[in-house]
């Protein structure tokens, strides 16, 4: 098998084609509180629903208004214009926006009478043992009625072989990322990406062949040699043509805080064998994925601190989708605590569709020349 | 009520206590009534004074001062002695007041993106300037309503450095919801015997149940408004649908109970004589905003009432249901109906959840209030209520056949869009599509 498709970004059906030839289900969801350990454990190819590529959410935009923040639009949109062909959607309430797109695709669903699988799995936005458990049940709902719709009802042992697979997926990702540690990383922050987005619209079994052959290969490919480090936080993004302008300036991007990349493959689910679900939920809603919960900024901070030492990182791009409230107001105190260990922060606006790249260019040079000039 | 157009001057580097400057905006209209001797019309100033005054003297009176963010139990919070704070009233207050919003706003947007809610936007900036005039002594907020509000207070709780609480408000508001946000309630109790020293004992749920019933006082004299405002001629004006908005941080309090029971009662003579208060000659169409009031301009509604007779009867930020306290000395119960409550609170209820909810609370009043103008004067930093708006018209349209009118409108900053734009917008709808004419 080849591992070229870790590097393109175009949305894939091929997969969830073959998939629903041999007459199973293919899911589509959105945002991280989604569990896919739940979708294998009932033989459903889960696809995370991602934009890539729109350049007019035009159709979207009328049942969304423009007021709302283009990832969401487009991904819509994506629906809308079959691009997805799915046989529903889960969402969690990861931001309001994200929530919008099951409220509107289930209306235009029932309209033209298309049959869907349709969830909404409530994700608590503060983390203990009480929120956990309540999660817990919201899983648990979801796993019954997943398994009612594809005909695989979803057991312990089944949700531990799944786990054993995605994390397997987590483990081969942290090496992945171990590669960018290197003073000259044989991989950009493009590429990265490309790879992690890759794991949308694959199955995890191919995924896993795939970054295995990537990984072998390695240290074959041709180091970087970077002006400066640099590391992206902020909205959804899944385009990684815009690390790639960053990239062409000279910098390199070596860490991320990204929910389409490290966030959504951190740390490893840890299965305590009589609460499978709980540890489950445990993992899901302990881990910092966005800013979308009350009680995680500090923490997320504290991460964002940490992974800039740990990559060596010398400047902060701090990437906010307009009208995207969820990573609208982190800037007020990250900025100051990165200034206190001597690492400079830039904010950039954007919208899905990359049509300013020219502006971006002369922002991310700037601040690259400022960075070296430190 | 919130409409003022008074220009304020403030010299460079001066800085405001915005309680203190409340009060005083506050006194002098009431002492303005007096001084007309209309002892009929003090009812609409009683409250605010009240409502002002209290949150300016908490500390003067021996009280904690704890504000509060989204929906919270205001009545437990009154019965441990404390006087609750809602931010959300800094934000309706000011927001026909361009000076001090644009300043609060202004800040705000140094940190944040100017797509936020004003609502957040407004409240966040005066605690950012440090001119919120009075030291908080703890934060209560839910993780509702919204993306913009999950901006401002954890940013909030960090700048007040108190103690602080947050309810889980879950996305589902149904009985798997209320139990959830019920189990919540005994550490919220537990949290506010720790801030106050004072023990929740028999004698402290005495207090509780006082203020339980007087709460229920205000949302019966709440519910018959509603079901007033249904009469044709619609008795009461648009506008004291704005007023009815403070029961939210109000209720439990006999000054809230007295303002709504004395709205009730004037609307009914006002009925039982088939008059109105409103400022038209003929009530001629029926309107009922579906988002939230228009706090940056009032006035709005007082004109679309002389000019078209187009009385707003209802809003979908005040609709609510009207739930009461039952079982009283069941605590459990309590708490169930308590998480009920709190997630049918205005703005909560329609815009919190699955837009089904929101779709729900429109029908229903198109339904009740038998509208016949459709107008969405959409708040632009409600962007998720925006986000499904055309499933909304599009169910009003083929259930009501009643083409709706988008008007974008910032509900807070009052410098997005000048009143005469808004009524050229207004006025075209209303001359071309629904046929009015002008009285
Ligand atoms: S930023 Fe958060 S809410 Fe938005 S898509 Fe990512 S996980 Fe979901
Ligand atoms: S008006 Fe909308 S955006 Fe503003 S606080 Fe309310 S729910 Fe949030």
């Amino acid at each position: 098998m080849s591992y070229q498709k870790l590097f393109d970004t175009t949305i894939s059906d091929k997969t969830v084609k073959a998939w629903r030839d041999s007459g199973k289900k293919a899911v589509g969801y959105v945002c991280c509180h989604v569990p896919e350990e739940i979708f294998y454990a009932a033989d459903v190819l889960p696809v995370r629903l991602r934009a890539t590529g729109c350049v007019d959410s035009s159709d979207a935009e009328a049942w969304m208004s423009s007021f709302s923040c283009s990832f969401s639009r487009s991904v819509l949109q994506y629906l809308l214009n079959g691009t997805y062909q799915l046989d529903g959607l889960v969402q969690t309430d990861g931001c309001m926006m994200a929530a919008r797109i099951l409220d509107n695709w289930e209306h235009i669903s029932n309209k033209k009478s298309e049959e869907q699988f349709l969830h909404q799995i409530g994700a608590p936005r503060i983390t203990d043992e009480y929120t956990i458990e309540y999660y817990k049940s919201e899983l648990k709902e979801f796993a019954d009625a997943l398994g009612e719709f594809s005909g695989t009802k979803v057991t312990d042992e089944g949700l531990k072989a799944a786990v054993a697979k995605t994390n397997e997926m987590r483990s081969l990702i942290a090496k992945v990322y171990e590669l960018r540690r290197a003073e000259n990383p044989v991989v950009t922050g493009a590429e990265v990406l490309s790879i992690t987005l890759a794991e949308c619209d694959t199955s995890v079994d191919e995924y896993i062949e795939m970054l295995k052959e990537f990984l072998a290969d390695a240290e074959n490919r041709k180091p970087v040699e970077p002006r400066v480090r640099l590391m992206v936080i902020g909205s959804a993004l899944d385009n990684p043509d815009y690390i790639q302008v960053i990239e062409e300036k000279g910098g390199i991007v070596v860490a991320d805080d990204l929910c389409f990349a490290s966030r959504a493959f951190g740390g490893q689910i840890e299965v305590d064998d009589k609460d499978v679900l709980g540890s489950i939920a445990k993992y899901y809603l302990s881990r910092h994925t966005c800013p979308r919960s009350l009680d995680n900024r500090p923490a997320m901070h504290h991460e964002i601190l940490s992974k800039c030492k740990e990559y060596g990182v010398q400047g902060v791009i701090y990437q906010k989708m307009q009208n995207c409230e969820c990573w609208g107001g982190e800037s007020y105190y990250l900025e100051p605590d990165l200034r206190s260990i001597g690492i400079p922060m830039m904010q950039l606006e954007r919208e899905e569709h990359m049509a300013n790249a020219g502006q971006l260019s002369i922002r991310a040079e700037a601040f690259i020349e400022m960075l070296e000039e430190k | 009520m919130a409409n003022e157009k008074k220009k304020l001057e403030f010299a460079e580097g001066e800085k405001i206590n915005l309680i203190d400057l409340t009060c005083r905006q506050v006194d002098s209209i009431y002492q303005h009534m007096l001084s007309k001797n209309k002892p009929e019309l003090m009812w609409m100033f009683d409250i605010q004074k009240f409502q002002w005054e209290e949150v300016r003297d908490a500390h003067r009176n021996g009280k904690k001062l704890v504000a509060f963010g989204g929906p919270v139990p205001v009545e437990l919070i009154r019965a441990f002695d404390c006087v609750p704070f809602f931010l959300d009233t800094i934000s309706t207050r000011i927001a026909s007041q361009e000076e001090l919003c644009g300043r609060f706003i202004d800040e705000t947007e140094k940190y944040a993106p100017a797509s936020m809610c004003g609502i957040d936007k407004a409240q966040l900036g005066c605690i950012l300037k440090g001119e919120l005039g009075v030291q908080v002594d703890a934060f209560v907020h839910a993780t509702v309503p919204c993306d913009s509000a999950r901006i401002a207070y954890p940013i909030m709780e960090r700048v007040f450095n108190c103690p602080c609480f947050t309810f889980d408000c879950p996305f589902r508001h149904d009985d798997k919801g209320y139990r959830y946000l019920a189990g919540q309630f005994d550490r919220f109790v537990a949290f506010m015997e720790e801030l106050t020293g004072l023990k929740w004992d028999a004698e402290r749920y005495e207090v509780f149940k006082g203020l339980m019933e007087e709460s229920n006082r205000a949302y019966s004299a709440l519910i018959k408004i509603a079901e007033l405002r249904k009469k044709k001629p619609c008795p009461l004006p648009g506008r004291t649908l704005v007023l009815n908005e403070l029961v939210a941080c109000m209720s439990g309090t006999e000054a809230c109970t007295m303002m709504l029971e004395t709205q009730l009662s004037m609307g009914e003579m006002l009925a039982d004589m088939g008059m109105s208060a409103s400022k038209c000659p003929e009530e001629r169409y029926r309107v009922c905003l579906m988002q939230n009031m228009l706090w940056s301009d009032t006035g709005i509604l007082d004109w679309m009432e002389k000019t078209y007779g187009a009385v707003t009867v209802m809003d979908g930020y005040g609709y609510q249901d009207g739930i009461l306290y039952e079982d009283l000395d069941n605590w459990e119960n309590i708490k169930y109906i308590g998480a009920k409550k709190m997630l049918h609170t205005p703005m909560i209820h329609g815009a919190t959840g699955p837009a089904e909810y929101w779709i729900r609370i429109i029908d229903k009043m198109y339904d009740d209030y038998d509208v016949n103008v459709s107008i969405f004067m959409g708040h632009v930093g409600c962007k998720h209520t925006w986000a499904s708006g055309k499933i909304v018209t599009d169910m009003i349209q083929e259930k009501y056949g009643i083409p709706t009118l988008y008007v974008d409108v910032d509900a807070i900053d009052p410098r997005y869009k000048s009143t005469e734009e808004l009524q050229a917008q207004i006025a075209e709808y209303m001359e071309s599509v629904v046929g009015a004419t002008k009285f």
